[in-house]
């Protein structure tokens, strides 16, 4: 093996440094208040896939805690997305009743209409019908009463929204490079689905963080994935406020029985080899025949994960300093034979075994640095993710300020 | 309660009560719920079936079971649920060392299937 500089990243992103980074950012209400006013209400945050939202008049809610706010993502028959706020222009009731962080639903006519009093809004956002109309007075005027719009705008199937009045840049350019890195994989296809998503007493960097390095792999994962991941990253490459790395294998593992004969049936497993690749010529740049996944970071709270077969998301929504939403979905193409959907089952449940285990420690790390014993974060050169969000953070609250 | 499994498969007809469940949700449920043996005992009798199981399931086109094979599969997937904490973690029912897994919420768990 070539020797590899133990610092290679920092070395590739001097600016980064390598001192210490402070602990107080994770458990500051003040920072958490700037970060929601200069990150979240500003940047694009993915809301929804494409293929959710697919029909004319089918529509996604999606809730904001951190805004205080849901919004409401729809197709219109003109097969156009628009963004709403999910405010009724009336008396401000919800437009659309909400189940849960996120509710579906679907208008053959593609309106919306309050159960409240019945006002009805188009697919465009515009107030359509008011019950007793004659009843309000000469002053009220429907055409200036349409829903509150939200920017909206899609990049490989993934709708992001931008809580913006006027956002600084496109999603085209916010994305960047980025974009271009990601993009040609073919997310449309794997459209079968499993959804987890949990609420984390903890700040969203720290849940951001535990994710974001594979040094903990032979601790965390010693369970779920015994010596199957390689500790150190592979081409990490930071494009403005994103960040990606390959995460490889450590190839001399063999499966247990049962796991050995999943692997055989799989279409939709980290470790399973596939014989072509659906990874876009951008990935693995090195060629590494032990490279597993691309673990990518679309500023600030979408993990974007891609292999052969599989591709996953993780997002963190703030909801408090000390408060987040985990949202963890792995995507596959839907299995064709019994024994497929069966090797499907085994791949999933152990991907969900490693989330168990990556979750574990976040609440954790939050009360332990908010006791305030210890001030700094030390880093070494394989957590070089983390070093990047922070600074992008940082640099975003105090460029604002 | 008699459970009817296909021809070649009666050995397992006495776990078809207790583990053939339809849901990710009540698989799991079942195996937080199981002793060490029993998980043990349950991954000792099918694995030995499960080249057979996935050959039979697969003379059916998907969502596509006769009754019968249809046990045989939620059997099947019910080794999903239990194999890694034999072959991993020596037998606990829990993932070790994991957050609380009733706070982790599955959006498909209550699908058949």
């Amino acid at each position: 093996m070539n020797s590899v500089s133990a610092h290679r990243w920092s070395e590739k992103y001097p600016h980064l440094g390598q001192g210490p980074i402070p602990a107080e950012p994770c458990v500051s209400e003040d920072h958490y208040r700037r970060e929601i006013a200069h990150v979240f209400n500003t940047s694009w945050l993915y809301v929804a896939r494409e293929e959710e939202i697919a029909e004319p008049g089918s529509y996604k809610v999606k809730r904001l805690a951190f805004a205080d706010s849901s919004v409401i993502v729809m197709r219109g028959k003109d097969g156009t997305l628009r963004g709403f706020h999910n405010v009724c222009s009336h008396r401000g009731n919800k437009v659309v009743t909400e189940t849960g962080e996120e509710t579906f639903g679907h208008s053959k006519a593609a309106v919306l209409s309050c159960r409240f009093h019945g006002w009805v809004y188009n697919a465009e956002g515009a107030l359509v019908n008011v019950p007793e109309e004659e009843r309000f007075y000469a002053c009220f005027d429907k055409d200036q009463n349409g829903l509150a719009s939200v920017h909206v705008d899609v990049w490989q199937g993934f709708v992001f929204l931008n809580l913006a009045p006027e956002p600084a840049q496109t999603l085209h350019d916010f994305l960047g490079d980025y974009g271009s890195h990601m993009a040609g994989y073919p997310y449309a296809e794997m459209d079968h689905s499993y959804k987890y998503y949990t609420y984390l007493d903890c700040n969203w960097k720290i849940a951001h963080d535990a994710f974001a390095e594979a040094y903990h792999v032979n601790t965390i994962h010693a369970g779920s994935f015994p010596d199957v991941f390689s500790t150190g990253l592979s081409d990490v490459q930071l494009f403005g406020p994103h960040r990606t790395c390959g995460v490889c294998l450590n190839m001399s593992t063999a499966p247990e029985p049962v796991a050995a004969i999943a692997q055989q049936h799989a279409r939709g497993s980290l470790v399973a080899k596939a014989e072509r690749t659906m990874l876009p010529p951008s990935i693995n740049p090195s060629g590494r025949e032990d490279f597993a996944f691309e673990l990518s970071v679309a500023f600030p709270n979408l993990f974007l994960h891609i292999s052969e077969g599989i591709w996953f998301t993780h997002q963190f929504w703030p909801i408090a300093h000390d408060k987040t939403l985990w949202e963890g979905k792995y995507y596959v193409r839907a299995p064709r034979t019994n024994s497929e959907r069966w090797a499907l089952e085994h791949a999933q449940l152990l991907q969900r075994n490693a989330w168990l285990e990556d979750t574990q420690t976040m609440e954790n790390t939050h009360r332990a640095i908010a006791s305030g014993a210890k001030r700094l974060i030390n880093l070494q050169d394989e957590e070089i993710l983390i070093r990047h969000a922070h600074h992008v953070i940082a640099q975003c609250v105090s460029a604002a300020e | 309660m008699s459970a009817n499994l296909p021809k070649g498969f009666e050995a397992l007809a006495p776990l078809v009560e207790d583990w053939a469940l339809p849901t990710q949700n009540a698989r799991q449920a079942k195996r937080r719920s199981s002793s060490t043996e029993s998980l043990q005992a349950f991954y000792d009798a099918v694995v030995p079936l499960l080249p057979k199981i996935l050959a039979h399931v697969d003379e059916f086109p998907m969502g596509e079971l006769l009754e019968d094979s249809q046990l045989l599969l939620y059997l099947s997937l019910a080794l999903a649920e239990v194999a890694p904490h034999i072959e991993l973690y020596r037998g606990d029912p829990n993932v070790p060392h994991s957050f609380e897994e009733e706070r982790f919420i599955a959006e498909h768990g209550e699908h058949t299937g």
